[in-house]
Order: C-alpha cells, then structure tokens, then sequence
C-alpha cells in the first residue's frame, strides 16, 4: 500500500469510527562490558560470527550462569528515567521454547518479581500541541538470544550467537497510545530516556533499541482483538507499521470478519505486516524460578547511591528550559542536539543570563544546528570555544553591525579556527563582514542593479512583489553579502 | 486408573517440548503423564496458607560478577569445534523458516 493511499484511508469516514489502542514493548540492549550472565565480550556489532560466546552462553551442561551487576546498576538509572524505582526484591525465571538462537532451550527473564514495576513516560505532541503521560507496566532483565541467518535456496539456517546473552531491558508500557504518531512519539522519548540516563548505546542501526508493537482496533469500549508487530528498528517503521496494521484491522471488521491474535513482521520495503505465528498463551512458556541465579535483593542505599549517579534527564531539562520560556519543540531539538553533537550546549543555555536564552536558542535552532551538522569533524572543544563568544556575538549582531548572512559565515569561521580571535569585532573587520548600512554607497548598487535587470525591475513595477528578494540578493551579491538587506529593500520600494 | 489428561493436552505438551509421537503412542502417553500427574498431586494435600513460595533453597542473593571480559580457559574456535554442524565460523542447523 503506497502512503498517499495510506493517507486517503487513514481520512476516510468509516476509519474515524474506530479508537486504535497500541501498547509497546521495547527490548533495550545495556551498555555493558561483558554479557548478561556470562564473561564474554558484550560487543557483538561488527564481531565475525561466533567469536564472543562461551560454555555458559552455548547452554553446555554444567554451565553456571552468573549475574553482572553492572546491568543491575543500569536498571536502577533506568527505573529513575522511566519516574520508576527499582524494587527491592526480584528474582530471574526460566522461559522455555525452542529455536535454534537460544541454545540452552530457555531464556533467562524475570517472569512475576521484575526489577522495575510500574512508572511512566512523558510525550509532548507538537502538532497539536499537547503533553500526555503513558503508563509504564514493568520493565525487567533478560538475555538477549543470538541470530538467525537464512541463506536463499538453502535447506539450513546459520546461527551467530555472539548476541546470545547479551544484557536486555524489556520495558513494557500500558495500553495508552491511540494513534501511530503517539505510538512514534513513545518510541522517540524512550530512546532519549535511556541516551541521558547513559544505560544503552541507543544505536538503532545495530538493534541497541527494538520495538514490538500491540495494536488493535475498536468502536466501542472494549478493547478489540489485537496483533503483535515485532522487531521493528526505527521509530518510523513504528509509526508506519502501527499505520498499516489499524487500517488492515478496521478493513478486515468492515468486510464482516475478525481480527487474529497473532505475531506479525513488518516489511520495510512495502510498509507492510505479514503473519509469523499465531500468539501461544503466556502459559506455553513454561515458566519456573530459575535455581541458577540467587534473587536479587536491593536495599535502599543501594538504590540511592546509582540514582544519584544518573545524569539529569530530558524532563528536567525541559522543565528548567519552559521556565526560561522556551517551548517544548525547541526543547526537544536542544535535547537530539546534545545527543548528536555532544556539545554541552543544555548545560551551557542553563547557565545563560536570563534575557540572552531566548535569542541564543533560536540562533542555535535555527542557524547554528545546520552548519554543525555539515562540519561533522568539530570537536566539543571548539563547539564550547564558540558558544562561549555567543554573548559577544548576541550584542554584535543586536548593533545591526552585522547581518544574519554574515553570521552565518563568522560561526563556520569560527569553527574552522585553531584560536579564538582576541577580539571579535575587529575580527569581523578584517573579514569585512562589517554590515553595510551606508545609504549613499548602497544606492549605487541599487542603481547599478536596477538598470542591469530592467524586466524584473518593470514586472516589480507591475505589482509582483516576490521580484524584489531576487532584487535584494543581487544587491547582497555585489556587496560580497556585506549590505543591510532592510535598507536595500526601503532604497528599491523608493525607486518604484 | 483415572485420566488426568486428554488427547488433545498430550499433543500439546508434545508439541511445546518439541516431541513427535505416532498416533498409538498417545494412549500410552495419557496413561504414563497422567499418572505421574496423580503421583505429584499428592502436594495438593498439604497446608501450605500463609507460606511464601519457594522459589530456591540456597538461601543465597546478590550473587554477582564484576562487569569485566572473562578468559575461561580456551577460545571460541577450541569451542566451536566441540560441535557437530559448523559452517563458516556459524551454527549448522535445520532450516528454520521457509
């Protein structure tokens, strides 16, 4: 199904009947050392196959599982970013099924006692404007299996089980979301919530974070049957593959039949879902306390010591930012932007006089972020070195000594130097950046300008006003970008 | 004897342990689960109101490692070839998807 399609469907009538009801599984990987239960390295991204596995990750008998309490202390920084704790007691269970990437035959998660229960997740909707809460049922530890691979025209399957073992946070949310972008929005924050509390890599390419989204759809009150979309990789197959499914769903109770509990995959390619399996109950799974690992069991200075640890996280940065009147769509830009470019720049815009944080954030948001983003290879050094000339730069630019143009091209200078200048106003000089806001030198230009592009001169005339940006630019051009673009355009409306 | 469990609860505890079992095997698996199921459900006549589960007897927790990369004493090639099907450094096994 193509996405203008998608769209039509999605605006049609009978569509609008139906409340969508999506709940999210999220299988985050912990930035560990070493493996879950095992001493074996737990950096499976480009390792070849089958180089990071041992006795205990290959399930041999006799094999004694121990637990790494570095993926504990993980936990705990991510109760507190999920407005969670971690509990004082919970303990590791058996969940047994048989495929070829989990060799001991069962996976080691935590059935009834998980480390985390209950918390929530705070989404801000830019479109319409609106904060909600969703709900956190749990979150628990688990090993991750290894990988399949499936070679074409082939009566075998190959296994790599580097992955196997790895440590995972399973966070399980409520049943809160009722459309693909809240379902996307979810996605986007849990993954910023685990970046700031440090716990994951949060590489999506390499399967750091992966979702498993239930959905289902219903005109009334009750919820209706729903289907799981598993292993989806980036927030928009999330918000694609959530697209997809209501409409299949409310398609198949138009057309008088019913909806199958069952495990569906997403194709990228085509933006669709196709049948896996149909669901076994959670009874199938055969669960049991597993004897190998002793419960753990936290007391509350322990918890204490590891929350303190974490850094501050997204809300409390929003919180500060809404306080200096910066809107949450600006917030959340700050917030990728530190992540991408981690620049310090949260931290550097709190630490602002109060009246210079508004301007300074647009700046960065609107022109800084762009040019950062093309000079991939700055340094935090240089980034800092710069912000720390924002102030100077903010006065500068409010003295109409220079235009936006120019600032433009004194921050990319900036980044490119070795030394900040001594002093920045007589850098901008001698880069005759100086804004030219000299009527009688300016005229000329006009002039000049005006006689050399006599049609888009007369079609101005004529009353089409769009004419006089390109007017404005030629003008820009000849200046070497230096002119006051507010009094080129009064010089051209004189002319007319 | 009585019969704890059905033909269709067989198949099924056949099927999640991965079992194949001909047709005149089934009565036979009937009679065998369903008695050792009799013999378990002796558990059910003990009090047990007000007690806990168990769920392990060592009486141990907080058994952890320290977040550190472990040499057990051989290497990953020395384990791989301990086993059966092994192909390009991966896992040989029957194809499991279509």
């Amino acid at each position: 199904m193509s996405n203008d399609r998608t769209e039509s469907i999605l605006n049609s009538a009978f569509l609008k009947e139906y409340v969508p009801t999506i709940g999210i599984e999220c299988h985050v990987q912990l930035k560990t050392v070493s493996k879950l239960f095992s001493g074996a390295d737990n950096n499976a991204k480009e390792a070849p196959p089958n180089t990071l596995i041992n006795h205990i990750d290959l399930g041999l008998p006799g094999a004694l599982p121990v637990l790494n309490e570095q993926a504990v202390i993980l936990a705990i920084k991510a109760a507190k970013a999920l407005n969670s704790r971690a509990s004082n007691f919970s303990k590791f269970d058996r969940k047994h099924y048989f495929y070829p990437d989990l060799p001991m035959g069962y996976q080691i998660s935590q059935f009834d006692e998980p480390i985390i229960l209950g918390g929530y997740v705070n989404i801000y909707d830019p479109i319409n404007q609106r904060a909600k809460r969703i709900n956190i049922t749990r979150a628990h530890l688990e090993a991750d299996a290894g990988k399949n691979i499936h070679p074409d025209k082939k009566n075998y399957s190959l296994v790599d089980l580097n992955r196997a073992g790895t440590p995972l946070l399973e966070i399980v949310s409520e049943p809160d979301m009722h459309s693909a972008e809240e379902a996307r929005l979810y996605a986007e924050k849990l993954y910023l919530l685990m970046r700031y509390a440090d716990v994951t890599e949060g590489n999506l390419y390499y399967g750091n974070m992966r979702f498993d989204v239930n959905v289902s759809v219903s005109k009334t009150n009750e919820l209706g049957t729903r289907a799981e979309i598993k292993n989806l990789n980036s927030f928009r197959s999330v918000e694609r593959a959530v697209n997809y499914e209501i409409i299949r769903q409310v398609k198949l109770l138009e057309d008088g039949e019913r909806v199958v509990q069952e495990t569906r995959g997403f194709n990228d390619q085509e933006g669709t879902t196709y049948s896996l399996r149909s669901k076994e109950n959670a009874d199938d799974y055969r669960y049991m306390p597993d004897p190998d690992i002793p419960p753990i069991i936290l007391d509350d200075s322990y918890i204490d010591k590891y929350e303190d640890e974490t850094n501050h996280l997204p809300d409390y940065y929003i919180d500060k930012l809404r306080d200096l009147g910066i809107d949450e769509v600006s917030s959340y830009i700050l917030l990728d932007y530190e992540l991408e470019e981690g620049a310090g720049i949260l931290e550097y815009v709190l630490s602002l006089p109060k009246n210079s944080v508004k301007p300074i954030v647009n700046w960065i948001i609107n022109i800084e972020s762009p040019i950062i983003l093309k000079l991939a290879n700055i340094t935090n050094n240089k980034i800092n070195r710069v912000h720390s000339l924002y102030e100077d730069l903010l006065s500068i630019s409010q003295e109409g000594l220079i235009n936006s143009n120019s600032i433009k091209e004194l921050i990319k200078k900036l980044f490119e130097m070795d030394k900040p200048p001594k002093d920045l106003r007589l850098y901008i000089k001698e880069l005759g950046l100086i804004q030219n806001s000299d009527t009688k030198e300016l005229e000329s230009i006009v002039k000049k300008v005006v006689e050399d592009n006599p049609k888009a001169f007369n079609d101005l005339k004529n009353g089409e006003q769009k004419v006089i940006g390109f007017l404005i630019g030629q003008v820009m051009k000849i200046s070497n970008g230096s002119a006051n673009p507010s009094i080129v355009k009064e010089l051209i409306e004189k002319l007319i | 004897m009585s019969q704890t469990l059905t033909r269709d609860e067989v198949l099924k505890i056949a099927k999640l342990a991965k079992l194949e079992i001909a047709d005149d095997e089934i009565d036979v698996y009937i009679n065998e689960l369903s008695e050792i199921i009799e013999y378990v459900k002796q558990l059910d006549k003990v009090d047990t109101e007000g007690l806990s589960p168990t769920n392990q007897v060592t009486g141990l927790n907080n058994v952890f490692r320290e977040d550190k990369v472990l040499y057990y004493g051989y290497t990953p090639e020395e384990l791989l070839k301990t086993l059966n099907n092994v192909q390009d450094s991966y896992v040989k096994v029957k194809r499991v998807i279509e």
